[in-house]
């Protein structure tokens, strides 16, 4: 597909870098030379310099024939014009970054008269994913699939699970009676896809996916069922943070912010009546003893420096709080975080990439089997979508155990009318269900992807491969 | 660095060029004759390619592979190409093959040979193919046919294709990379047509369509187009050469219908007036010698033209023939080259477009010091680093011809021949002044300076840096 994306800030590198990868012909605009050489240096992309609200530079970047163009810069106004100025130019679909509250509450009005396709807000998007996070604590990480019947869950083994030291085949017959599986295990950085041989070890992240009510039970059988979580301590009052406490307010949590800015203190304080408003420094211990952190059920971290966070998140843990979340802008950090037992480090770049990325492999399957939805796990070491099985799938009412899968891919769930299947090897693919898999590296754009073409030659043997 | 994926990039290209060394193969067959140099070529090439493409490597590519990979394939296609020469026998020494094909991939068109007219047609063709090969690039090429050359490959062709600036014509390099070669095949085959029409024998415009294409000047004839005394002919050269020295961008402009851009283009307009020029002033310093206008007409357009784009055919030794003042300009020409982004060499009309910019602004800035100005150039402005690096280039160029200049003398030549040899090597041209000559040739030279020359040649087309970094300790150091 031929995608536009003007800006070429932390989103739109990111989104560019992905696209690239999957050879789509990806066009950078932005004004700043030295960010578009950049990109132009590590990437294989065009670089086009130039404001992109003129049309002469939108029309050299090539809007006028442009499946998609997303206006990622940093003024909302400019992602506006850019969108409607392509869309008249006859670009297909627009998709603009627009992250002031102010227009917020009259998106839907605003997106129809701009002709804006899709609106994605960094911010607001990073709060959704932290308010679900904090609703389903036991988790390190939560995805949903088939509106919510089906649920992907990360978390870390800690060295007194039942689980760890024994191979997966030999759990009891309790846990395999539940409507799950063990989808992908992530050790030292490497991600795998375990079978029944697999041997949990301490500090391993498995990710399980199935019904949700059989994940409250296993939760339950791990002894990890974590209460309901009543008090959230949030440090940091910027943007994420009045998108997050207006989604936590109406579900009778208890809330504190601590916020630097004292003028902002106050707007936080007339806006959310029912939330303890703090002026502070978030990273000041004392503050935080005096305001009983280790008393409440979680700590999010939302300042504008990483470190920060990433500090006050670790003291947090320390304390022994259930819940730990941290944004980290940079993806360096996700690592070191990793290590040192911060599991939800949230980086609002990468959940806009893959936001969008979701809505471009949607288009791209508007033939064939349709994916319906798109999530990285662990670091995008791994992705985990859902497919909708068209007639034209191959292999249909083919046992499983007879097919030949691409190595790394698994069909995790299959979902056929109100029956979610865990599958075995008897179990066989029909039109019309619900396909959950999980692929390790290749790239899946189509159900058909998943299939070993036989005797077809090995692809993409090239020099840097 | 990362040798074992340079050295594995390197076997890929050269199995593109034993692949490409199966066409002359084809015609020495057809015109009977022995195919033994080119089969044994091809079994070396191969092997060593194949051996040297299943190395085991790492896919740590970055700006430092990337130069070194086009240095050191350039220098292995100027051996490669050598081969054939040097199997056929009719070499006298390797340095004079190597010579004849850097020569040739360069697509400068200096020859070594005394009598080309003796050499069988197989070899004659080899040594056109690899101008039209050499012209848009070997590398542009292996992007173009090699699907994933890793996702850096910008850098490959980044440094193979002339010019101040690069730019892609649409996002994938691959897709740029064949399109370009789309434009360059339907050109030479129009102009091999053509032709054909206007009396010349299918090889020989193959020969000749090849020449112009890579802007590079080797003929089958010993007169060069001379030979055949066709005004038609000569014409026809002389626009392809033309068409051939123009930005291939602006010609995927005109398909997708941006007449304006290219109209805009200040490097097309510069191109075409230095052309109009210094076919006025020849003109008129010749006119005594021609009956009619149209004769004076002739002979000045052709070796404008030949001149400046850095091709090198001759229609008359205009070494012998001329007055000083014309071989002069025609020498200038040999600085100012081609326009970027096209097949033809020299310093190139983007450049010294942006030195007289620079240096107009720099006279302004004198008279007034507090004035604040940028260059521009097709109406956008021309980054500060741009002008920088133009500068550092044009004095490189400048410098390595003096150098080259210097060891050439060693062989005792006069200070004449010893620089227009250089020039022409490092411009890519062919012909010099004096024994260098349209009607010379560059046999009588020892072999270190046709090392040196040969070493120019690439340094010329591959716009100094590529060959300067492979002399450079840091680029081989570890780590």
């Amino acid at each position: 597909m031929d995608i536009v994306i003007v800006g070429v800030g932390k989103v739109g590198f990111s989104l560019a870098e992905q696209l690239v990868r999957e050879s789509h012909n990806v066009t950078l605009v932005d004004q700043q030379e030295s960010a578009l050489r950049h990109a132009a240096d590590t990437l294989d992309i065009m670089p086009v310099r130039g404001n992109g609200v003129s049309v002469c530079t939108l029309e050299e970047a090539g809007v006028d024939h442009a499946d998609l163009l997303v206006a990622a810069t940093n003024s909302d106004e400019v992602n506006m014009i850019c969108c409607l100025t392509a869309k008249n130019l006859g670009t297909r679909f627009t998709i603009a970054r627009i992250r002031n509250p102010e227009y917020t509450s009259s998106l839907t009005e605003l997106c129809r008269n701009l002709k804006i396709d899709m609106v994605i807000n960094p911010e607001s998007a990073t709060a959704a994913e932290i308010a679900r996070l904090l609703r389903f604590p036991a988790a390190a990480n939560i995805e949903t699939f088939c509106r919510g019947r089906v649920e992907l869950m990360g978390f870390r083994l800690q060295p007194q699970d039942f689980l760890v030291g024994k191979p997966l085949m030999n759990l009891s017959s309790q846990i395999k009676r539940l409507s799950l599986l063990f989808c992908a295990a992530e050790r030292d950085g490497q991600v795998s896809i375990p079978n029944g041989s697999f041997v949990p070890q301490a500090g391993d992240k498995l990710y399980l996916v199935g019904r949700p009510d059989s994940l409250d039970q296993f939760f339950q059988v791990l002894g990890r069922y974590a209460p309901k979580i009543k008090r959230v301590f949030i440090t940091g009052g910027g943007k994420i943070s009045a998108y997050l406490l207006a989604a936590l307010s109406n579900m009778g949590m208890n809330l504190k912010v601590v916020e630097l800015n004292e003028a902002r203190c106050r707007v936080l304080s007339e806006t959310f009546p029912a939330v303890t408003v703090l002026h502070g420094d978030g990273t000041d211990q004392d503050l935080l003893d005096s305001e009983r952190l280790a008393e409440s059920d979680a700590f999010v971290a939302l300042t504008d420096r990483d470190e920060d966070n990433l500090i006050t998140a670790l003291y947090a843990s320390q304390q022994g709080l259930s819940k730990v979340i941290a944004k980290c802008n940079r993806q360096n950090y996700a690592g070191i975080a990793r290590s040192v037992g911060l599991d939800s480090v949230l980086s609002p770049k990468f959940i806009t990439a893959s936001y969008i990325l979701h809505v471009v492999r949607g288009m791209q399957n508007s033939q064939g089997s349709v994916m319906n939805s798109l999530h990285r796990i662990a670091d995008g070491g791994a992705e985990a979508m859902e497919f909708t099985v068209a007639p034209s799938t191959h292999y249909l009412g083919v046992p499983l155990r007879e097919l030949k899968l691409k190595p790394g891919v698994l069909i995790a769930v299959i979902v056929r009318g109100r029956e979610i299947i865990i599958p075995e090897g008897s179990s066989a693919l029909q039109a019309n269900d619900n396909v959950i898999l999980i692929s390790r590296s290749s790239v899946i754009r189509d159900l058909n992807d998943i299939f070993r073409a036989e005797a077809a030659p090995e692809r993409g043997a090239g020099g840097a491969q | 660095m990362n040798l074992k994926l340079v050295l594995r990039v390197v076997g890929r290209v050269s199995l593109i060029e034993a692949a490409a060394l199966v066409v002359p193969l084809i015609v020495a067959l057809l015109y009977g004759e022995s195919p033994y140099p080119f089969l044994l070529s091809i079994a070396l090439v191969a092997a060593a390619g194949l051996a040297l493409s299943l190395i085991p490597a790492q896919k740590h590519f970055f700006v430092r592979e990337g130069f070194a990979c086009v240095g050191l394939i350039w220098i292995v296609t100027g051996l490669v190409g050598a081969l054939p020469f040097w199997f056929s026998g009719y070499f006298q020494s390797l340095a004079d093959c190597i010579f004849e094909s850097c020569s040739g991939f360069s697509t400068t068109g200096a020859t070594i040979l005394v009598d080309i007219e003796a050499l069988p047609k197989g070899i004659l063709f080899w040594r056109s193919f690899t101008h039209w090969m050499g012209g848009m690039g070997v590398l542009v090429l292996a992007t173009a046919v090699i699907p994933s050359m890793g996702i850096r490959s910008h850098y490959l062709t980044q440094a193979e294709t002339p010019g101040p600036v690069f730019s892609k014509l649409v996002p994938k390099q691959s897709q740029t990379s064949k399109i370009l070669y789309g434009i360059y095949c339907v050109l030479t085959l129009v102009e091999t047509l053509l032709l054909k029409l206007a009396g010349m024998p299918l090889y020989d415009a193959l020969i000749h369509a090849f020449s112009t294409a890579g802007t590079g000047g080797f003929s089958n004839r010993n007169a060069s187009v001379g030979a055949y005394n066709s005004f038609a002919i000569e014409m026809i050269i002389a626009v392809f050469i033309l068409l051939f020295s123009v930005n291939f961008a602006l010609y995927f402009l005109l398909l997708t219908k941006k007449l304006r851009e290219v109209l805009q283009s200040d490097e097309l307009r510069f191109f075409l007036w230095v052309v109009f020029g210094a076919t006025v002033l020849i003109m008129w310093n010749t006119a005594p010698q021609y009956s009619s206008l149209a004769q004076n007409f002739r002979y000045a357009f052709f070796q404008v033209c030949s001149i400046i784009s850095t091709t090198g055919f001759s229609s008359l030794d205009w070494g012998a023939a001329w007055p000083a003042f014309s071989q002069c300009v025609l020498v200038l020409l040999m600085f100012c080259g081609a326009c970027a982004g096209s097949t033809g060499g020299g310093i190139k009309c983007s450049r010294v477009l942006i030195l007289l910019r620079s240096v107009r602004r720099e006279a302004h800035h004198i008279l007034h010091p507090r004035s604040v100005e940028v260059v521009r150039l097709d109406g956008k402005v021309a980054d500060e680093s741009t002008i920088r690096s133009t500068m550092i280039f044009i004095s490189a160029y400048l410098a390595i011809i003096l150098a080259a200049t210097l060891v050439i003398s060693l062989d005792g030549c006069s200070f004449t021949v010893s620089f227009t040899s250089a020039l022409t090597c490092m411009s890519n041209v062919g012909p010099g002044l004096e024994i260098v000559g349209p009607a010379g040739n560059f046999s009588a030279f020892s072999p270190l300076s046709k090392l040196v020359m040969s070493l120019c040649m690439l340094i010329g087309r591959l716009e100094i840096f590529p060959i300067l970094v492979l002399f450079s300790r840091s680029t081989w150091r570890r780590g």
